[in-house]
């Protein structure tokens, strides 16, 4: 009964993961356009991107996406102009190349390494046999009895 | 005067913490007990001379003494009362004031709380390093951030704060709360540096430390989640996070310190994680020096640079000793710190608190990286980068996925291992309203795996809280025949870490809930409105009903005034507003917002009315933003739980003891 309850939720998680998955992926040109200006910084401001910043060169630049979005230019090209005009600070989202293997790629490779090494120590621990108490630790206990006494 | 009564509160803290540090140092090799009783009173010097600075600071700015360069630069007489009292924080050097004035009351609190272990070596350790982060911080005001400096002539009137400091009153809560935080985390590393000279680093001085770190972990997060609320009160771009430097150097000791707290459970249980947990502590202190540097150093911009500062080096030489001194000391007791500990099966609650620790390290890991990332590209390769937003979400989202998962499935696991038939009788139930929860935000229209499965996760942790909750109470109410009210509280009262930790994550499960609804749920308009004239937007209409300027010595302000309509109903008149500042060129916006509970309306004057009445609004509606802050006070409460005292503790001292505070209740009751 159990056994069934569990299997029917695995089926009801993975249809709706499906369903998910496959409704994502908006590719109209508005979309686009906004996908484009979360990754582009205001050149005003510190840190934010031109589709939360209310500056006006932001806001300029945000009809300039949708403009080029609109005249079919394709995203590589968008990013490229912008980071021919203002350098490559002007993106907040650090391209995946070179140095930037170490940003994207560094932290996935130590979370699967932690995890590998959690695996591995938890199978030897199984192996192996508990370690026993040292001299040391029994008259621990022993003070500690001592002194509760 | 005032500059005189203030060098002279620094010396005298300086003074303190030195003989401080000697005395105890001496002591300590000595094993004169006199010596360590006599240490342990230069706390109380220290704290005088913080309180005294803290003080001669207050009343320059007070009576708005122009001689102090810090009050010429951070006040004016137009400054208006709390803004002035607040100038304290509003630049570095005033802040130091603030740190050291917040780590001398640590320092006393713990001096106080382990008066009677004074000549404890572990105490006296603790003391001597705690001593000697205050000596630190008080040379630092001796010498290069001093903020007693004085000017001549003296001005007749003061710069005024950055106006974006003087321009809401969260600007008086949201530093000394994260300062409260920040500087929390010193007793911690003190007691663990201790741990490690002493030899002592079983489970006592965890259980020493444990209310004082619950304490700095709660101040940060109240501290961290006002520092989000102001932004969205303030800074008028609608939200509340954006990766900046500074945001990301407060949430660093955050993960790593809720590391901590987690891991801390498995050492009292399972004597386990000995160097990780000793680790962790000395990363989070390390952390908040880092943080430090990094925002107040200028190497990095950040909206809160309000200063630059010649501290950079201090700062970077701290924490150079602070973390090669952590380090050592862990290498050289490294064979005596081996741990004698095991984990039995994967399924149990000790791997889901590793799963936790390895999620938040690696949460550390990608906040640092993504931080430091334009620091490094610019050194190595000249390049002049970014990282913001779009890199932080989609390295954070998967994990933080994993720790919602692991939020509603570890309270349910059991330590050791877990029988199949347990689990299935306390998940089953719990994950069928997750899942079905999943389904039916599809069928309403979320977008996304991410957003479904979030919330699908979210309504299971939820449930497995509740679950736990009522099994608990009627467990309680059974024994002692109360009704639930009651048996809710004595359940409580009977493991109020048990029960704090699961109100703190019931919070933790609001603001991910909020996080995912905000941004994904919210839509931003910029419209034009000519007085009188109507229109409508994402629902509401909204009528601009004209413009009103308020004049006072600190601002001018020019106000429009908007009635908000929403299907009929009327939702008031708002006013966002445009200030300016004397002696400052840009104007600040202050946004206006209506909260609801589901949605927030976001007015933002984008231009001041033309001559011929003419506006340009921005506006923005926002999902659940309220749940956000609504959050961060469960959170506050779920802290404050776990800080009572449990009708079941034992003595402190008793090495036996350590692993009383678990939930035996819990596990009695459903089996």
């Amino acid at each position: 009964m159990n056994r069934l309850a569990w299997a029917a939720l695995a089926l009801l998680v993975v249809v709706a993961v499906v369903v998910a998955a496959t409704q994502a992926g908006d590719s109209s040109p508005r979309a686009r356009a906004n996908a484009l200006a979360e990754e582009i910084q205001c050149p005003e401001c510190d840190g934010v991107s031109v589709a939360q910043s209310l500056a006006p060169t932001s806001r300029a630049i945000v009809r300039d996406l949708r403009r080029r979005v609109a005249a079919g230019e394709s995203d590589d090209d968008i990013r490229a102009a912008y980071v021919e005009r203002y350098g490559e600070s002007i993106r907040l989202n650090p391209e995946g190349d070179g140095l930037g293997l170490l940003v994207w790629g560094l932290p996935v490779t130590l979370v699967l390494a932690g995890a590998g090494a959690l695996v591995f120590a938890s199978r030897r621990w199984r192996r192996e046999p508990l370690m026993h108490a040292t001299g040391a630790d029994e008259e621990l206990v022993e003070r500690a009895r001592r002194d509760d006494a | 005067m005032k500059a005189f009564v203030g060098v002279f509160a620094l010396a005298l803290g300086t003074v303190s913490s030195v003989f401080g540090v000697i005395v105890l140092g001496l002591g300590l090799k000595k094993r004169d007990e006199r010596m360590l009783e006599l240490g342990r009173r230069f706390v109380f010097g220290v704290l005088a001379a913080a309180v005294l600075a803290f003080l001669a600071m207050e009343w320059a700015l007070l009576s708005h003494d122009f001689s102090l360069e810090y009050v010429y630069e951070n006040n004016a007489r137009a400054t208006p009362l709390l803004y002035t009292i607040a100038g304290l924080w509003a630049n570095l050097e005033g802040s130091i004031i603030l740190w050291a004035l917040v780590l001398a009351g640590y320092l006393a609190f713990a001096a106080r709380r382990f008066r009677d272990r004074s000549t404890d070596p572990l105490v006296a350790w603790a003391t001597l390093v705690g001593l000697a982060v205050a000596l630190f911080f008080f040379a630092l005001m001796l010498g290069p951030a001093n903020p007693f400096k004085t000017l001549s002539p003296t001005p007749s009137d003061g710069l005024g704060p950055n106006p974006l400091l003087q321009n809401h009153p969260l600007m008086a809560i949201h530093p000394p709360m994260l300062y409260l935080g920040y500087v929390g985390f010193t007793l911690p590393f003190s007691f663990a540096i201790a741990a490690l000279a002493t030899g002592r680093f079983g489970e006592g001085w965890l259980a020493d430390i444990r209310r004082a770190t619950l304490i700095a972990w709660g101040f940060l997060t109240v501290g961290i989640i006002l520092g989000g609320w102001w932004s969205y009160e303030v800074l008028g771009w609608g939200g509340y996070w954006a990766w900046d430097p500074v945001e990301n150097a407060s949430l660093l000791p955050w993960l790593t310190g809720t590391a901590f707290i987690h891991s801390v459970i498995v050492q009292e249980r399972r004597g386990m994680l000995r160097v990780w947990n000793l680790s962790l502590v000395i990363a989070t202190f390390s952390l908040t020096i880092l943080g430090t540097f990094l925002t107040r150093s200028g190497v990095l911009d950040s909206v809160h640079s309000f200063t630059e500062s010649p501290i950079g080096p201090w700062l970077l030489s701290f924490l150079a000793v602070v973390a090669a001194v952590g380090i050592g000391l862990i290498a050289w007791r490294g064979d005596r710190l081996r741990a004698p500990g095991r984990i039995d099966s994967p399924v149990s609650r000790e791997s889901a608190f590793l799963g936790n620790n390895l999620i938040f390290a690696a949460l550390a890991f990608v906040v640092l990286l993504g931080t430091v990332y334009p620091l490094l590209a610019e050194a190595l390769q000249g390049r002049q980068l970014s990282v913001g937003e779009p890199y932080f979400n989609r390295m954070t989202t998967p994990l933080g996925l994993v720790l919602l998962f692991l939020m509603a499935v570890a309270p349910a696991l059991p330590w050791r291992a877990a029988s199949g038939e347990v689990l299935q009788r306390r998940l089953l139930v719990p994950a069928w309203i997750g899942g079905l929860t999943m389904v039916v935000a599809l069928l309403l229209g979320t977008n996304g795996i991410t957003d479904s499965v979030t919330f699908g996760l979210a309504a299971f942790a939820l449930a497995g809280i509740a679950r736990q909750m009522v099994v608990g109470a009627r467990a309680q109410g059974r024994a002692n025949g109360v009704a639930w009210p009651a048996a809710t509280l004595r359940a409580i009262r009977s493991n109020p870490r048990l029960y704090g930790g699961l109100i703190v994550h019931t919070g933790i499960v609001l603001i991910a809930i909020a996080l995912v609804a905000s941004s994904s749920y919210s839509t931003r308009r910029e419209v034009r409105l000519t007085r009188d004239n109507t229109v409508n937007v994402s629902g509401y209409s909204l009528t601009y009903l004209g413009s009103r300027i308020t004049d006072t010595k600190q601002k001018v302000t020019v106000h429009a005034r908007i009635r908000v309509e929403r299907d009929g109903d009327a939702l008031g008149v708002l006013t966002p507003a445009i200030s300016s500042f004397p002696g400052r060129t840009s104007g600040i916006g202050t946004p206006a917002v209506k909260t609801g509970i589901v949605r927030d309306l976001y007015l933002t004057l984008v231009s001041s009315p033309t001559e011929r009445e003419r506006v340009t609004v921005g506006v923005q509606v926002n999902s659940m933003i309220v749940w956000l802050w609504i959050g961060g006070g469960v959170v506050a409460l779920g802290t404050l739980v776990a800080l009572m005292p449990s009708l079941r503790r034992r003595s402190q001292r008793d090495p036996l003891g350590a692993d009383d505070a678990e939930p035996r209740v819990l596990e009695g009751a459903s089996a």
